[in-house]
């Protein structure tokens, strides 16, 4: 098998997974690296490799005739740029989602990929989830017959997330010109391609968003969508403001047909320690007898980002084009956007609370 | 009345205030009329609101301010003040923690002690010197009031009156007094000295946060969080921060008494740390998953090593 030399843009959270993922890989070298932080290129170095920059373009420009592929995990406001800068050196693309922050980026972006003849695939990553994968061959088979409704939630604490120890939070999570909005984009955007997903296309029949905490970007949002195509109606709710930390995860879909329902809940490991050591167990037992361990497995809710990249990477050996396209990343910036401005329509629906 | 504790049970938010002046006239605090600077420190640790017991509540600083005005005048000037934290931006905590609001509708300053010159004061704790960046706006105060929340904390057992003014200390990178944390809490309560401390207990944070209820108030923030820490389940004699105040003279167990409700009553309802903190549980964990991820040549996600 060929091997697919890569480079890895945006070493965050993100892009560090991204990086650590394409090591694990045999049919993957890491070529390149960049990030604006001294710490994550050191921390790059460490792992092996040998190329690190503090600008995504230098290792565009420098090393472009020995890449195939990046890998990129920037803020999003530099999507669009990265994207452009990325198929125009004649590298196929994963981009983390959004697909950009504006409709008109996300167009530029998608005629770009026809003329470049590149592959782009944005990183819609739930869809790679295992419940939702066996929620949507369910749905397939007819076993829930029409889907009528279908509930989507995602409750966390986006930015304002951390581990043990808190870390400052970027400034542009809060800058909508560099965000493009706050929860709905940040979380809302899988929920709406999740939606698409299994009910085809969306239109917006309402929204409303929530400034709790008040910031420039909203903290919460809910939004109803509705496909003209299978008649189905989504309910999505995303908000900023639980405190949780992982294993903890509070996110759900419930797809609600007229023959049966299945929800994301029957199908979530009960408990994600009891889990962790089931796979962890498995992946011990795969290393001992020489076979492929999952890797990440044992996460769970992580395992979808190494099958993302595993499947992307499998297109370009394969020279398929990914199922999830720059067109997927498009329609749901215009959902959102849709939504965006509909919560601006009408000033009465959108929910200003205070804290007290 | 400096050794006096009063421990006052809140029913419901609108008997807040009530309880404030119950609570403050328990430990017989008078103000003077002719108070024109007066500064507020609240809690302000992170972006997670009252309700989650990291923070304290906005409506517990509106009614102090609405004391301190109807005992000292409407044209009191009253600055809420915080400093920048490692992780946390100050003026982005005011806005979503509700203090904005607050400082406009009470007509009361938001100041970000961080962004103001600082005088530098050296303090000897156990021999050892330690320096710290104060604020200039803590300087000339008429009435200093302390307002910090009533929970456990990780590196020294309880987060009470003390801790919180080390959240005076100008520099955000705070974290560089942690190998000496306990030193520099008691080095930091040698330079400010509050008039009062009124402790938000009204939701407490232990294992997990808790409508507790409670208001505590005295003039003695040693012996307050003397009390505090026995609420929390702690043997306060054990707690390495108030044994070095002790014995620097900061303070001293003798006397110490509580008045209004029964300590016992708090102690009770307060969520204890079991024997393995969370923290603890989290370390093995990771020892756990490293291990694992060592043997096995796994993934660990950097969200979880963190």
């Amino acid at each position: 098998m060929k091997k697919i030399n890569i480079g890895v843009i945006g070493l965050g959270n993100m892009g560090y997974l991204h990086l650590m993922s394409c090591l694990h890989m045999n049919d993957i070298n890491v070529i390149a690296a960049s990030d604006k932080s001294k710490n994550a290129l050191k921390k790059a170095e460490n792992l092996g490799v040998k190329n690190v920059y503090d600008d995504y373009q230098y290792l565009i420009n420098k090393q472009s005739k020995e890449l195939d592929a990046v890998v990129i995990s920037l803020p999003n406001f530099l999507h669009f740029d990265s994207i452009q800068q990325s198929l125009e050196a004649g590298l196929d693309v994963f981009i983390e989602k959004p697909l950009s922050i504006s409709v008109d980026e996300s167009k530029k972006i998608s005629r770009l990929v026809e003329k470049s003849g590149k592959k782009l695939m944005p990183g819609h990553c739930m869809r790679f989830l295992p419940a939702i994968e066996k929620m949507k061959k369910t749905a397939d088979e007819g076993k829930l017959g029409n889907l009528e409704i279908i509930t989507l939630e995602s409750i966390q604490n986006g930015p304002l997330s951390h581990g043990l120890v808190p870390k400052p939070i970027p400034g542009w999570w809060f800058d909508p010109k560099r965000s493009g909005g706050g929860a709905l984009i940040d979380l809302g955007y899988h929920l709406i391609d999740l939606f698409r997903f299994f009910a085809g296309d969306a239109d917006v029949e309402f929204s409303c968003l929530d400034y709790k905490y008040n910031l420039p970007v909203e903290d919460g949002a809910t939004v109803i969508l509705n496909s003209k195509k299978s008649s189905t109606r989504g309910v999505i709710n995303v908000g900023w403001f639980e405190k949780t930390i992982f294993p903890k995860f509070n996110f759900r879909t419930i797809l609600h047909g007229d023959a049966d329902f299945i929800s994301t809940d029957q199908l979530l490991p009960r408990n994600l320690y009891i889990h962790a050591i089931e796979e962890g167990a498995k992946n011990f037992l795969r290393r001992v007898t020489g076979r492929k361990i999952h890797p990440l497995s044992y996460t769970y809710y992580y395992e979808c980002h190494f099958k993302e990249l595993r499947y992307f990477f499998n297109c370009i050996n394969n020279d398929t084009n990914p199922s999830i396209s720059a067109i997927d990343g498009l329609r749901t910036v215009e959902i959102l956007e849709e939504a965006y401005k509909f919560s601006q329509r009408d000033s009465s629906t959108q929910t200003h609370l205070s804290l007290h | 009345m400096g050794k006096i504790v009063s421990l006052v049970h809140v029913q419901s938010e609108e008997e807040i205030k009530n309880s404030i002046i119950e609570a403050l006239d328990l430990i017989s605090f008078k103000v003077d009329k002719n108070i024109n600077h007066v500064i507020i420190k609240p809690n302000l640790c992170y972006y997670w609101n009252a309700s989650t017991g990291y923070t304290t509540d906005p409506l517990v600083i509106t009614c102090i301010i609405d004391w301190v005005k109807d005992k000292c005048g409407n044209n009191t000037d009253i600055k809420i003040v915080e400093t920048d934290a490692t992780a946390m931006r100050t003026n982005l905590a005011f806005s979503i923690l509700g203090y904005k609001k607050l400082a406009t509708e009470k007509s009361v300053e938001l100041l970000n002690l961080s962004d103001f010159p600082n005088i530098i004061k050296k303090v000897k704790v156990q021999n050892h010197e330690i320096e710290f960046k104060i604020p200039e706006p803590l300087q000339d105060v008429d009435l200093f009031i302390n307002v910090p929340k009533l929970k456990l904390m990780r590196v020294t057992g309880i987060t009470c009156g003390m801790k919180n003014l080390f959240g005076c200390i100008s520099s955000p990178r705070k974290i560089v007094y942690h190998s000496y944390i306990n030193e520099a809490i008691v080095g930091i309560n040698k330079i400010l000295n509050p008039d009062v401390t009124i402790v938000d207990g009204l939701v407490a944070l232990g294992r997990h946060p808790i409508n507790l209820g409670l208001l505590m108030a005295s003039t003695d923030v040693f012996s307050i969080d003397w009390i505090a820490s026995k609420i929390m389940g702690y043997n306060p004699s054990n707690l390495e921060f108030l044994k070095i105040a002790e014995r620097e003279k900061l303070g001293s167990r003798k006397g110490i008494t509580t008045v209004g409700d029964n300590l016992d009553e708090f102690k009770r309802l307060f969520p204890k740390q079991g024997i393995i903190s969370t923290e603890h549980l989290w370390s093995l964990q990771l020892g756990l998953l490293k291990f694992y991820s060592k043997i096995v040549n796994d993934i660990i996600p950097p969200v979880v090593q963190e």
